[in-house]
């Protein structure tokens, strides 16, 4: 019985950090709920392996962690497809002057961030980018840049994160120099 | 032309930008480094990339850490754990 009771009051505890977690990595809602759904239901079946050396959270967390990962890599088995030609011509050179825009923002992003309107703009330009490329990248800034440790978990080559990197920052970089730094 | 010849010669800048991404993670190889660097010298759009890469990197960085969570409202999460109870029959 205690099993149960414990499980309940975790489900009572960690429902809402896990949820919120799990739908800002998913950008979707009922996909959270699904998949913390499933943190729950092994969380149960594991239960026995939770030695209590980590907090519940951490160890919920670690479990969300991997759900997230299964989950993304049923979803995209074959390699990723990354093309750069918005960016760079044929001889990978880049295709307009649009990089040199001035950002004017010598020792000022860490004040962007305190700007209601900016923030906006930013998560705006990250929910633009395909779920494909933005779980990883949510993931890497999570797990605090830990490259080998995100491929790993995703299955995808570690060349295939630095192009998912890449290819992500340049159209960050665009999104946020055509709806702020061109605005402002 | 000169422009698109030394980038040819060197390192196309497409490349380049993906070792930055290496770079920034700290997984550049030194001769990877070395003609990032080289590159970097004769080219001012990739000098410029680098400089915004740096600065999304530090937004990311602080936007996205640890405490990154979507808002939910309260109903749907006691729905979900009342949900949660009954399929574990708790």
């Amino acid at each position: 019985m205690e099993k149960n009771n414990v499980l309940k009051s975790w489900v009572e505890q960690y429902s809402e950090p896990l949820l919120k977690r799990a739908a800002y990595v998913l950008s979707d809602k009922d996909t959270a709920k699904d998949i913390v759904q499933d943190v729950f239901l092994a969380a149960f079946s594991s239960y026995e392996s939770f030695e209590g050396k980590s907090k519940p959270l951490t160890w919920l967390m670690a479990i969300l962690n991997r759900k997230v990962s299964d989950f993304y890599r049923k979803k995209y088995q074959s390699e990723p497809h990354i093309t750069l030609d918005h960016f760079f011509d044929e001889t990978g050179s880049w295709n307009n002057n649009e990089v040199l825009n001035d950002w004017d923002s010598s020792g000022k992003e860490t004040h962007l961030l305190d700007d209601d309107d900016f923030n906006t703009t930013l998560e705006d330009c990250i929910e633009d980018l395909p779920s494909r490329w933005k779980i990883p990248l949510k993931m890497y800034y999570l797990q605090e840049k830990k490259a080998q440790e995100v491929s790993q978990e995703l299955e995808i080559s570690t060349t295939n994160l630095w192009k998912i990197l890449q290819r992500s920052r340049l159209q960050l970089r665009e999104c946020l120099d055509n709806n702020w730094f061109k605005k402002s | 032309m000169l422009k698109k010849f030394i980038h040819l010669l060197f390192l196309p800048c497409s490349e380049a930008t993906l070792l930055m991404e290496k770079q920034n993670a700290g997984a550049i190889s030194k001769t990877e480094n070395r003609r990032l660097m080289l590159h970097l010298k004769i080219c001012k759009w990739c000098r410029a990339y680098q400089q915004k890469l740096k600065i999304l990197d530090d937004i990311l960085k602080r936007k996205c850490s640890h405490k990154k969570e979507t808002e939910i409202n309260p109903s749907d999460i006691q729905e979900f754990k009342n949900k949660i109870a009954g399929k574990l029959d708790l």
